[in-house]
């Protein structure tokens, strides 16, 4: 019996290591019969001959102004869902026949602003953007000035935000404006009114799902900032008791990372999709737990990022979670202060001063802390996280 | 073995083979996190070019609708059938300064984001220098979309265009370090290096020698082996070979159950805390320790063995983590690492099978050797104990 075991368990893990050599290796395909199957498309959530009906319609008539829109809103969708950066390809293609930002169509140059924010190409987003709220008439889209208002986040340029999130209340929407500023007072310190703001908007009942858990993550993420683990993570689980959410089981993914709870980490992770910052996330709370499956996620992201790096500019997109797998995976602290401060150049969340903070410390480059100190100076931002580390 | 018993297995076995298949599933659906590009490699000759053009069945697709019945699978026959359009759309879609391509043949590759159609394409022509190579692929469909060309002339660093297809003509170089050039110049139309046939073999030897608690394991079973239980007691036995078999019996059966953890734990079919791995590792020394002074196994030691093997190779496992198996050759890296691990083991076998066997007429061997042997180990198991439950650190091993 013992042997029937062994031998069957040794088939299985053969089995197991033949099927592994397949997985990410650029190799000939020789196809034995007609029917085989060579390639899965990506499932089509609208039904594939529906989607490609659309395509074609617009190829036709490719200055429908609805449709183009339909189509590039439905492939933005799902780039966000999969994480797959192509389906924003194929959102800015249908949106093609407006090349020149003057003469787009309001919803189609918001659409483009949100894809080019998507990419990060954040100036040609705010560009976009601008070209978009000086037209008459342009100032009341309150969506444009939120989405304004977050890229200037994003860059870290939090003045220029509050203007766009006070436009916001203007352009109509109160929550979203409150809100707005809110988050942006919790980034400069201003955490008991941001606090209270938030308190006082979760406090209405009608409060659709999706925004209550927009205000919750932002909410988590300022009592993380904070230096307070229990409320940001009382925060971080009523936000995913709400439903499935991507973005917050990210930040909360990285906030346990952060309390070396990797296990739940991992567990938390473990059933979402697997985009690249999930796949991150997974490869640093698996080496923080030494658990074994740590090797297969740490390996399908370094080829992810291998095969990304082909092209020269693929940084750009990709700079803060290739600084946080040569930090927090490779340990390469050298390699992440240089990654990292790419994506600064970039981007200036938290998380992006968080990193370059980590990785100067790491590297002990007495240069490296005293830039990214000047950095957290310039921006104002309050976080004891980063605080602790310069 | 209770029926339960031989159920459950069964239903273990299954898994095992489901999560195989699974794997088997997952390495042929296109889950791309990359945005959309086709590679090139130009090889430049005196008056020839060759060309090599891999491009997402994928991306095609979504120009030239590959799939015909529309069921999102795309079978040899769609491909084959639509291979005429897919050369057609791609030709229209490139040209090289002063050479006309023409198709000498076509292959399918698969990449990590998914299968590739593999245009092999050239020309009689020399290729200027800079090439001018106006690249149009997927311009309507996708912006975004690249060519990432290689241009390889003989005895020249190869050089890396990036090709925009909603800019005509691209004839901006981009420079590459030496260092770069260097690993792609090695590598073929897959595009990734192998890593050094060696590597994993070593780091498997390293690990069994420099893991003194595998070691304390093995020697503690080996100590006793030199003997025979006969009917006036313990006697040393008469022949090297009468040492050898058991020897043999124990370490396959510690070789085989650390082969099949290490194997389940490097694929994620079974994984086990190190909080809980690292004491039970003491454990299993400490109790074969035991067993040495006081017999206090149930069933012969060959089948404790096998199940602490099982315990052994979880805690290899633990280190294949910060070693960076490569994804492509996982298998083959995972292999070299057993088989350094094995390679390790015998080392050790044979060192100590041979001293003890020299030692075994000793008077002293029983009450030194097995016994104050077995007693030392039970006491660094101890510690080793303690220090791994406790988290704290007390030997400087």
């Amino acid at each position: 019996m013992r042997t029937i075991r062994a031998l069957t368990r040794a088939l299985a893990f053969g089995l197991s290591l033949w099927s592994l050599t397949h997985l990410g290796h650029a190799e000939p395909i020789t196809p034995a019969r007609d029917d085989e199957v060579i390639e899965t498309l990506p499932a089509a959530s609208a039904g594939r001959d529906e989607e490609r009906r659309l395509r074609k319609r617009l190829n036709e008539r490719p200055d429908d102004v609805a449709l183009a829109v339909r189509v590039a809103s439905h492939d933005l969708e799902r780039a966000r869902e999969a994480g797959d950066p192509r389906f924003a390809g194929l959102a800015l293609a249908a949106l093609r026949h407006w090349p020149d930002a003057p003469a787009a169509p309001a919803e189609v140059l918001l659409l483009r602003a949100t894809l080019q924010q998507y990419l990060h190409e954040f100036d040609s987003s705010v560009t976009s953007l601008h070209v978009l709220l000086a037209r008459p008439g342009g100032e009341r889209m309150a969506q444009a000035w939120l989405t304004l208002a977050t890229v200037l986040r994003v860059q870290g340029r939090y003045a220029a935000s509050d203007v766009a999130c006070r436009r916001v209340e203007t352009a109509g929407a109160r929550v979203h404006s409150t809100a707005c500023l809110a988050e942006n007072n919790a980034l400069r310190g201003n955490v008991d009114d941001a606090r209270r703001s938030f308190a006082a908007l979760l406090a209405d009942p009608r409060m659709p799902a999706a925004t209550r858990g927009w205000l919750m993550t932002s909410l988590a993420e300022l009592e993380q900032r904070d230096g307070r683990a229990s409320p940001a993570d009382a925060a971080f689980r009523s936000v995913l008791r709400l439903g499935p959410d991507g973005y917050a089981s990210i930040a909360y993914a990285d906030f346990l990372i952060q309390q070396r709870r990797p296990v739940e980490a991992l567990k938390l992770l473990r059933d979402e999709p697997r985009t690249d910052a999930v796949l991150l996330r997974l490869a640093i709370a698996g080496a923080q737990a030494a658990s074994a499956g740590a090797i297969r996620d740490a390996a399908e992201m370094r080829e992810r990022i291998a095969l990304a790096n082909e092209r020269p500019e693929a940084q750009k997109f990709h700079g803060r979670e290739q600084a946080m797998f040569a930090l927090f995976v490779e340990h390469a602290p050298g390699r992440a202060l240089e990654l990292a401060r790419g994506d600064v150049a970039q981007q200036r969340e938290p998380l992006d001063l968080l990193v370059l903070a980590e990785a100067a410390r790491a590297s002990g480059d007495a240069a490296a802390i005293e830039e990214a100190r000047r950095l957290r100076q310039s921006l104002g931002l309050h976080d004891r996280r980063i605080d602790a580390l310069l | 073995m209770r029926c339960s018993d031989v159920r459950g297995f069964l239903v273990a076995a299954c898994r095992c083979v489901l999560v195989a298949f699974g794997l088997l599933a997952c390495a042929s659906t296109a889950s791309a996190h990359k945005s959309s590009d086709s590679y090139l490699q130009l090889d430049a000759g005196d008056a020839e070019l060759a060309v090599r053009w891999d491009i997402a069945l994928r991306d095609l697709d979504i120009a030239i609708d590959l799939d015909t019945d529309a069921d999102g699978k795309l079978t040899w026959s769609e491909v084959k059938a639509a291979w005429p359009r897919i050369e057609a759309y791609a030709m229209a879609h490139i040209g090289i300064d002063g050479c006309q391509l023409r198709s000498t043949g076509r292959g399918l590759e698969r990449r990590n984001d998914g299968a590739y159609a593999v245009l092999h394409l050239s020309s009689a022509c020399t290729l200027a220098a800079p090439p001018h190579i106006a690249y149009s692929l997927f311009g309507d469909v996708d912006p975004t979309h690249r060519g990432i060309a290689k241009i390889q002339r003989p005895g020249a660093v190869i050089e890396l265009q990036v090709l925009d297809p909603s800019h005509a003509v691209n004839g901006a170089r981009v420079g590459m370090s030496a260092a770069n050039v260097a690993t792609s110049s090695g590598d073929g139309a897959a595009g990734r290096a192998t890593p050094s046939k060696g590597e994993f073999l070593g780091e498997g030897i390293r690990h069994i020698l420099g893991g003194y608690d595998h070691v304390l394991f093995l020697l503690c079973l080996l100590l006793p082996a030199v003997m025979q239980r006969t009917a006036a007691g313990w006697r040393p036995v008469g022949r090297l070979w009468q040492a050898i078999l058991p020897v043999v019996g124990i370490v396959s059966a510690f070789t085989v159950a650390h082969s099949i953890t290490l194997g389940l734990a490097a694929l994620e079919i079974v994984s086990l805390p190190s909080w809980f791995i690292e004491p039970a590792i003491a454990v299993t020394i400490a109790l074969a320790a035991i067993d040495n002074i006081w017999p206090v196994f149930p069933v012969r030691r060959v089948v404790v063995t096998f199940f602490f093997g099982l315990i052994h190779g979880f805690g290899f496992a633990s280190v294949l983590s910060e070693l960076n198996l490569p994804a492509s050759d996982f298998a083959w890296a995972l292999l070299q690492f057993n088989l350094g691990l094995e390679m390790g083991q015998l080392l050790i076998v044979a060192m100590a099978v041979s001293v003890l066997f020299l030692l075994r007429s000793w008077p002293s061997y029983r009450p030194i050797v097995v016994r104050g042997g077995s007693l030392c180990a039970l006491a660094i198991a101890a510690v080793w104990f303690t220090e791994r439950a406790a988290n704290v650190s007390i030997l400087p091993f």
